[in-house]
């Protein structure tokens, strides 16, 4: 079951509402804090994504880059925008094959060193996979979402998300723990202001 | 008999306690055997479920590792992550087959089927479900479960992409293939049961022969196995060690494999040592029976042989002792029968000689001499030779016995003895003594010549006097002779022929006499005499004659002495002499006593009856004084004819009593006892002691009439009546003397005061009626008419 709590500091909530109908506000930043909700320990690794309610023109998506380098995926939890290309360079002397079975995006490198040729476009919303054919130990996730403001928790659990310009969003939250569990229910949230919100995410169900 | 009895009497107990020895080892031994086989089968049936179990474990993990790599496999997981059912399902069917899985099922993360090898109408088993959860714990991602209503052995892996992203489901089915892997590694029988979700149990592989595995579900059914447990149980018709090792697949239903270890197998080994050891159990009873029928019989035959020579003992034949020579106790049986036949050999010799020699003079006896003459009798008959015998008897030898003693008797016979050995010449002539003074001698293949000769010679031998003990003794012998065939044909025959023509040639003062016929017809005549006699005494033939006696001095009363008289109907008178003597002989003398003793006393009473008081004096053989019926009887006879018994006086010979003292002087004293007078008769004859004549309760003694007759002219005589008389009156009795003939000697007698006198002088013996006469006519008779006073002691 989805627990989920939401204690947000709601100073001059009603000018923030006020600002965004008008549309004349400026972007907000938006930090969570995320914590386990069994435990309450601060969690880091969590993806947070503000999917606007309203899908009006959104700024292109950025390209992106997962390097390896001493076998390992870096970075090892990735967040981008649908449709963004990213780029995955070889920084080991060995070759790596790079694959993902994930839905989302079905892709393979075969063995390469250095900078492939082209960047891979994660065009498809979801959570992707990464592994490596020669190396088993090797992964990395991608989780593409349609929207460009997001955020991954740091050691502390604080996920900062600038530059969100006021309206209504769901927040989407995903751990890659969570990986083969039902996605957790988003949350609304109406953006008029710099905000700061504790969220807790349950890795169990 | 004995043979067998003991010998396999022996082997029978023998061959019992090896039988009872070795039953009692195989019973044990088959026990032992049994109860070790069962631990035996149960330590195998535990090592072969641990077998089991890692060979399950082995090859779950195999499989399990087959799967990780099948899963690992990039064109696999390619595939499966196609998100094309088909693909997916190709896949399945392809890599599955690789590690020879039966079936393989894809399930998502959620733990939902996206596709399999296999339908799947019931749905995934809640079994498969832990499974998962194992693995995600880091556990062992296989075990046994039922898919599509088959047992399996199933793995699962998750599908790393390279996370966990699906999970793949191996199954291997339980199969003929995995239960005979088992059955050889573990070299037991093996069966999977289960029950299923009808609640019947049915068996998904099993080694066992077709009806054993039924019977064994038969035991599951009826619940009588179950669980997990080792036990010993019958199935089909064999006994099985088995273990029931439960199999966790989850719900529903629940399955075990069982593993069984046949006893017999076990047992077999055990088996076949006992066959082997009953084997030789039954060796060595035969053995056993045949070392012991040996034995039986080194025991038995020896007792054979002692017995068989036993046997030859009894028949007399004392030869060699069984041959035995063993140092054990029948050896030493052996020997205790050796010397125990040589004592019964040197005591049956002595018997022999005890019993055919005679001790006095160390000559043969009567009885060796007997069967000597009859194996002479017999060799003269059949080489028709001669056989001669002579018998002999001393004359006047009961003198030289009683006037010098039996020490000097003995001598004489020893001596006599000598001389007739010495006489023979030829080595096969045998001399015996037969009893008392009589001997005889055999001359085998001598003829009556030479049989006069010997006895010629031998007659000339005994005439040389014989000193004996400083004493000179003359010595006559009468000899009879008989001759084989001339005489007899048989051994008794001669010897009774021979001894009658000795009788003969002692009544006629001859030396020897040769057997005559005719002395045997008078001696067959004797022989009817016995009967004729009998028949006289059965009918009064015989009658009592009286001749009186007469006393020296005045003596009113009448003695007389009555003498028995047989009158015989045909052949008249018969003189004493020719009957009393032979009465004697043959012991018939006793009645005639009692006949005579009965006439005396009924006479005398008579006689007092008629006021005539006669004192009788009558004779006592020395036969009767042993009867000791006889003094009864003649008491008897007292009171049946009023007889006062001072009338009666029995008249005994000094010898009648030597023959036996004590029986003799008892019954005298028992016959005094009555009251009657006792009188020593023919005093003089006999060689009789003082002792003996003081211890008799005599009250008269007869002179014999020998010393009377004549008394005047032979002054010995007068010398021994003489003495007699002084020695009588001196011991109280009274003195009578016999045989006075003359007034010259009567008148002597009287000086000499002697009490009575007998004779022909006064009268000879007259019937009754004669001496009735004599008493009232005869001047003897009036001698002392009115003399009033009675003589009887003469002093004292």
């Amino acid at each position: 079951m989805l627990r989920k709590v939401v204690t947000a500091r709601r100073r001059a909530l009603p000018g923030f509402v006020l600002c965004a109908l008008c549309g004349l506000a400026e972007a907000a930043v938006i930090t969570l804090r995320v914590s386990d909700s069994a435990s309450g320990r601060a969690l880091d690794s969590v993806v947070a994504s503000l999917v606007p309610l309203d899908r009006g023109e959104l700024p292109q998506p950025r390209s992106a880059s997962i390097a390896q380098a001493n076998k390992t995926f870096l970075p090892h939890v990735s967040v981008v925008q649908t449709g963004t290309a990213v780029e995955f360079p070889n920084n080991d002397t060995v070759r790596h094959h790079v694959y993902s079975f994930s839905p989302a995006k079905v892709f393979e490198l075969k063995l390469y060193s250095g900078k492939p040729a082209k960047p891979v476009i994660f065009d498809k919303p979801g959570v992707v996979v990464l592994g490596c054919n020669i190396h088993d130990r090797m992964s990395a996730y991608v989780v593409v979402v349609d929207t460009p403001w997001f955020g991954i928790s740091d050691g502390e659990g604080t996920v900062r998300v600038s530059g969100v310009p006021p309206g209504d969003y769901l927040l989407q939250l995903w751990h890659p723990r969570r990986l083969g569990l039902p996605e957790l229910p988003p949350r609304p949230l109406r953006v008029m202001g710099d905000l700061a919100e504790s969220v807790s995410v349950d890795l169990k169900n | 008999m004995i043979r067998l009895r003991l010998r396999w009497k022996i082997a029978a107990w023998c061959s019992l306690l090896v039988v009872a020895l070795q039953g009692i080892g195989l019973i044990l031994f088959a026990q032992i055997g049994r109860s070790s086989a069962i631990a035996d089968a149960r330590m195998e049936v535990a090592t072969a479920q641990r077998v089991f179990d890692r060979q399950i474990a082995h090859r779950a993990a195999q499989l399990s590792q087959a799967a990780r790599v099948l899963a690992a496999d990039y064109g696999f997981r390619e595939a499966l992550l196609s998100q094309d059912r088909d693909t997916i399902v190709s896949a399945l069917d392809n890599h599955g087959g690789r590690i020879g899985a039966d079936l393989a099922l894809l399930l998502a993360l959620d733990e939902s089927v996206v596709a399999g090898s296999i339908g799947l109408p019931q749905g995934l088993p809640a079994r498969v479900h832990q499974l998962i959860e194992a693995v995600r714990n880091r556990q062992e991602g296989s075990g046994f479960a039922v898919i599509a209503d088959r047992l399996h052995q199933i793995v699962v892996v998750p599908v790393l992409a390279p996370v966990p992203t699906a999970w793949v489901v191996l199954g291997f089915q339980v199969e003929q293939g995995l239960v005979d892997d088992l059955r050889g590694l573990t070299g037991l029988q093996l069966s999977f049961v289960r029950r299923g979700a009808r609640d019947d149990w049915f068996l998904d592989a099993s080694s066992l022969p077709p009806d054993v595995g039924q019977a064994l579900l038969a035991r599951f059914r009826n619940a009588s196995l179950g669980g997990e447990d080792t036990v010993a149980v019958a199935v089909a018709d064999d006994d099985y060690v088995t273990h029931v090792h439960a199999l966790d697949i989850g719900e529903p239903g629940e399955a075990a494999v069982v593993l069984m270890l046949s006893l017999d197998r076990a047992l077999a080994p055990w088996e076949r040592l006992f066959r082997e050891s009953a084997a030789l159990s039954a060796a060595g009873i035969v053995i056993a029976l045949l070392a012991s029928a040996v034995l039986g019989g080194t025991i038995a035959a020896p007792v054979m042989r002692l017995a068989g020579f036993a046997q030859r003992v009894q028949r007399g034949e004392y030869g060699g002792p069984p041959e035995l020579s063993r140092g054990d106790e029948i050896g030493e049986l052996a020997d205790a029968f050796s010397a125990m036949t040589g004592e019964i050999a040197n005591r049956e010799a002595r018997i022999s000689e005890l019993a055919y020699y005679d001790g006095l003079t160390g000559l043969p006896n009567r009885a060796w001499f007997g069967e000597r003459l009859a194996d002479a009798v017999g060799d003269a008959l059949r080489s028709e030779g001669t056989v001669a015998v002579i018998t002999l008897d001393l004359d006047r030898f009961r003198m030289v016995n009683d006037a010098l003693g039996h020490g000097v008797g003995d001598l004489l016979l020893q001596k006599v003895g000598r001389r007739l050995r010495e006489t023979m010449r030829d080595a096969r002539d045998q001399v015996a003594r037969l009893g008392g003074d009589e001997f005889a001698v055999m001359l085998p293949g001598a003829d009556l010549h030479r049989a006069q000769a010997v006895a010629q010679r031998v007659a000339e031998v005994l005439q040389a006097p014989m000193n004996l003990s400083g004493q000179v003794v003359d010595i006559d012998a009468s000899m009879g002779i008989s001759a084989c065939p001339e005489h007899g044909e048989e051994a008794a025959q001669l010897m009774r022929h021979a001894e009658i023509a000795m009788y003969q040639a002692k009544r006629g003062n001859a030396r020897f006499k040769i057997y005559d016929p005719a002395d045997h017809d008078r001696n067959v005549q004797r022989l009817s005499l016995l009967t004729e006699l009998r028949h006289a005494v059965e009918n009064d033939e015989l009658v009592l004659y009286y001749q009186p006696k007469v006393a020296t001095r005045p003596d009113p009363a009448h003695h007389v002495e009555a003498l028995v008289r047989w009158i015989h109907p045909s052949r008249g008178f018969i003189p004493p002499f020719d009957f009393i003597p032979f009465a004697e002989q043959t012991g018939y003398i006793k009645y005639i006593t009692l006949w005579v003793m009965n006439a005396a006393v009924r006479q005398c009473g008579q006689w007092l009856q008629q006021g005539l008081e006669v004192n009788v004096s009558l004779n006592i053989s020395a036969r009767d004084l042993l009867n000791p019926e006889l003094p009864v009887l003649f008491d008897g006879m007292l009171q049946r004819h009023d007889c006062p018994a001072r009338l009666i006086t029995l008249e005994i010979t000094e010898s009648a009593v030597l023959d036996d003292p004590d029986h003799a002087l008892a019954n005298l004293q028992a016959l005094r006892a009555t009251g009657c007078a006792l009188s020593i008769d023919d005093y003089g004859t006999g060689y009789s002691s003082l002792s003996y004549l003081r211890r008799m309760p005599v009250s008269e003694m007869k002179i014999d009439r020998s010393f009377v007759m004549h008394l005047l002219d032979n002054p010995n005589d007068e010398i021994i009546v003489r003495s007699t008389i002084e020695l009588a009156h001196n011991m109280g009795l009274k003195v009578t003397a016999e045989g006075v003939e003359s007034e010259d000697v009567l008148n002597r007698l009287r000086e000499l005061g002697c009490d009575l006198v007998q004779g022909y002088l006064i009268s000879k013996p007259i019937p009754r009626e004669q001496l009735e006469r004599w008493f009232a006519e005869s001047h003897w008779a009036a001698a002392w008419p009115d003399a009033g006073r009675r003589t009887g002691m003469a002093g004292g």
